[in-house]
């Protein structure tokens, strides 16, 4: 008996130390003027194949910087398009054929040239691997000359979006299974270390043609949440995006700075009674509770999102309606206001929910308005959102039982339950993969199982119409579709980062930020500055 | 054998040393009752409030609060009475195993060499590993734990089971019993059973911390129960992404309440065993 607790005792002391040791960390380490060190990533994650486009680097719901490779086109601060490899571009007057023009004074980092050739097999290739950028639309990439010319099957006037979404690798020598590791590209940066798991450093392409970035060597850390706020106060990192919940800290040598993004988190609720019907992975469809307009309506009107957002997100968001965010160009204004529970109660009770028994919750026909809302286990805040939801939920009578799980646990759910998702494009395309009845229950599209010919047929015809023209029409397909509640949108989410006070990484610069989106965007404008100055 | 513990000396010294115990073991016992029911009369969806969240230690809050503005204690009081239940499955389950293992072993000699190579199999993972394994492979959640813990800590009662049967089938009385033409399974029942029913029921009881302190590794490493739901591994390894913002209060007071749990379960089956067993009846 003796020893055990002298063992326990031991096992506590050395717990202690180790983790005063990691609290209090050990050396600063320094490092040149012009290296910079960070810890941001896509996702706060590692990519899986490493930083080959083909497999999806530099794409997240749109796309990101992929700093090793050149992509056709680029978006602006302000989310207008910029030629990068392209010089010049034209779209036929259907939108199925779009030839783009490409620079001819670019070399990949081994020395050879970048033509169209190696464009056009990128395309290809990505298609056909289908792991990032959704190239469905596509047909063919041809090159042609100095052009390309990319054959689609169908009007598609958002492709041009896609031009951004995919990073040109070289068709001599690309092998899917190792490319990721030693990437050939022809971004401002080169890869020159990878420890997976750890770090991956890159240095300054001297090839490159656009404009030079100040620092000549990046090492992006991946670590922990924890770890990576660790870091922040040990000084050993210049940049770390954390997570929500670190950003009322203080730090110092080191300042806050947070972006709007359009990354929005809502909760799918599906739309169809549950009748037995199964998806193409045998997956149940419906739910008998969400399936009622009436509880969706409720849910909406009822829940309080500006409270949600302050618990949940800190306050480092804004509310969201409609899953659309204001900076898109497609946004609409809400028809209904929230945080209105007798209203929410009403509702219910116009469609015959009712709480007969006394237990606070609404029933109908015996069967209590009662599911299950999944989350990923590993967001924090997707948690708070999915708690605090089942909390004002219960206020007008509906329960929710909070799930949380990995997405392996999920998946069998998503077409039955609901799910708190994470969406956000600058490319309205993602309007289709959200409400289209014809990718309804596949994969995660449609997960609510909208079936609504009004909208699929606004979708069709915003397809077909000039990008610009489109967005009216793509806000109408999103009006219809929202006005039949499918999901309880609650609002985006800032992207917050601590920022030594020696970098300036240029804050009126920033790109848009999609869902998955990362800070390295406007990379070229970002400098060491003097502290005494400050 | 050893010395007296602390819990027996001094104040009702007045008492005599089977009272003591008898005490000891009623106090306990119901100290445990309390948490334990007290915990499970507390609803799982623990309310939330943002306005109070991350405060440390206070009057209000003998715990603190956590990153949700859920209150501390309550939540670790939840989370306790959840470990005990857990706990409580998975010894009661495990004690069966190893009774119905100690009497298998007893009927012929094969039996008995299957039987030990299983102790050996299950003996030679490490347990952490297997509960893993098994909760992974039961769909993870309540019932995956109990099964994982339960199927995991059978071998040592097991063990000390088939001696003591082993044992008392070469005693005279059931030698002679069987001579009398009683089957084997009336023996196992009326002869043999009562005999080591007191080693089951201390054994169960020693197996009660082992089990609660490894539901909690297994769930702080994930295997286990959502993070949403109040059990002390969880709580525990979420106040590890909050140990670094300075709140210490996350995983004191948690930890130090699993501490206190494990040894009163400790307590109440060292005293069981001072009662129960012959050989120890002189301490």
């Amino acid at each position: 008996m003796e020893t055990k607790y002298i063992i326990a005792a031991v096992v506590a002391v050395v717990a202690i130390i180790g983790i005063g040791a990691f609290a209090l960390g050990g050396g600063h380490t320094e490092h040149a003027e012009n290296e910079l060190v960070a810890c941001v990533a896509a996702h706060g994650e590692e990519p899986e194949f490493g930083f080959d486009p083909m497999h999806g680097w530099g794409y997240h719901d749109s796309g990101t910087e992929p700093l090793i490779q050149s992509t056709i086109l680029k978006r602006d601060k302000d989310n207008n398009f910029v030629n990068d490899l392209a010089t010049d571009y034209s779209i036929s007057d259907d939108f199925t054929e779009y030839t783009v023009t490409i620079r001819d004074d670019v070399k990949f980092t081994d020395g050879s040239k970048l033509t169209a050739n190696d464009v056009a097999f990128s395309y290809n290739k990505a298609k056909e691997l289908g792991e990032g950028a959704d190239l469905s639309s596509l047909k063919e990439a041809k090159a042609d000359g100095n052009k390309v010319v990319f054959t689609l099957n169908k009007s598609d006037s958002t492709f041009i979006n896609k031009l951004t979404d995919v990073g040109i690798v070289p068709e001599a020598g690309y092998n899917e299974d190792s490319y990721g590791q030693n990437p050939i590209g022809s971004g401002p940066y080169k890869l020159a270390q990878w420890d997976k798991g750890q770090q991956f450093i890159l240095e300054k392409n001297p090839d490159y043609y656009g404009p030079e970035p100040y620092f000549e060597k990046i090492t992006n850390l991946f670590l922990d949440p924890d770890a990576a706020f660790a870091a922040v106060k040990n000084g050993d990192v210049d940049i770390a995006e954390v997570q929500v919940a670190y950003a009322n800290e203080k730090v110092d040598g080191y300042h806050m700075e947070y972006f709007d993004s359009i990354d929005v988190r809502g909760i799918s609720l599906p739309t169809q009674m549950d009748e037995g019907k199964l998806s193409e992975d045998n997956l149940t469809i419906g739910n008998n509770v969400t399936g009622d307009p009436a509880i969706r309506e409720a849910l909406n009107i009822g829940i309080d999102r500006e409270a949600l957002l302050e618990g949940a997100l800190n306050g480092y968001g804004n509310v969201s309606y409609n899953g659309v965010a204001d900076q898109l160009a497609w946004s609409f204004d809400s028809t209904f206001e929230d945080g209105q529970v007798d209203q929410a109660k009403e509702v219910l009770k116009a469609a015959g929910w009712e709480d007969t028994n006394g237990d606070g919750i609404v029933e109908k026909d015996g069967k209590p308005a009662a599911f299950d809302v999944y989350y990923n286990a590993q967001a924090s805040e997707r948690q708070a959102i999915a708690v605090a939801v089942a909390e004002q939920a219960k206020e007008i009578g509906i329960e929710i039982t909070p799930v949380g799980g990995s997405w392996d646990d999920i998946g069998p759910n998503i077409y039955s339950q609901g799910v708190v998702w994470g969406f956000g494009s600058a490319d309205p395309m993602e309007i289709e993969h959200q409400y289209d009845s014809r990718v309804a229950n596949v994969g995660y599209d449609n997960a609510e199982g909208l079936i609504d010919p009004t909208v699929d047929s606004l979708i069709d015809s915003a397809k077909s119409q000039e990008l610009e023209s489109s967005y009216a029409t793509w806000s109408q397909a999103a009006q219809q579709a929202t006005s039949q509640y499918p999901y309880l949108w609650i609002g985006t989410m800032d992207y917050t980062y601590f920022v030594s006070d020696s970098l300036d990484i240029s804050n009126s610069t920033h790109l848009i930020y999609p869902h998955g989106g990362d800070i390295w965007g406007n990379i070229y404008d970002w400098k060491r500055v003097n502290t005494t100055d400050s | 054998m050893s010395e007296m513990p602390w819990y027996n000396k001094g104040l009702f010294s007045s008492l005599n040393l089977r009272q003591k115990t008898l005490l000891t073991i009623a106090l306990t016992a119901l100290l445990l009752l309390v948490i334990f029911i007290s915990g499970t009369l507390i609803n799982a969806n623990l309310p939330t409030d943002f306005s109070i969240k991350m405060q440390g230690p206070s009057f209000e809050h003998i715990f603190g609060t956590d990153w949700m503005g859920r209150d501390m204690f309550i939540r670790t009081l939840k989370g306790l009475s959840l470990s005990i239940m857990i706990g409580l499955g998975a010894s009661i389950l495990s004690s069966i195993i190893a009774t119905l293992l100690a009497f298998l072993a007893s009927v012929n000699k094969y039996t008995d060499t299957l039987v030990s190579w299983l102790i050996d199999l299950f003996a030679s993972i490490p347990h952490i590993l297997l509960i893993m394994m098994i909760s992974l492979g039961l769909g993870k959640g309540a019932f995956g734990v109990t099964m994982a813990v339960a199927f995991s800590h059978w071998v040592n009662l097991t063990r000390v089971l088939r001696a003591e049967v082993l044992q008392i089938k070469t005693s005279e009385f059931v030698q002679l019993s069987s001579k009398f033409g009683r089957s084997k399974l009336w023996i196992a029942k009326e002869h043999i059973l009562p005999l080591i029913l007191s080693q089951i029921f201390v054994g169960t009881l020693l197996v009660f911390p082992h089990a609660i302190m490894h539901e909690s590794s297994v769930t702080f490493l994930g295997f286990g129960l959502s993070p949403h739901e109040p059990a002390i591994g969880i709580i525990l390894s979420e106040s590890m992404s909050y140990l670094a913002m300075g709140a210490w209060w996350l995983a004191f007071f948690p930890g130090v309440a699993l501490l206190i749990v494990v040894l009163l379960f400790d307590i109440i089956g060292d005293n069981l065993k001072r009662l129960f067993d012959p050989s120890e009846a002189n301490n």
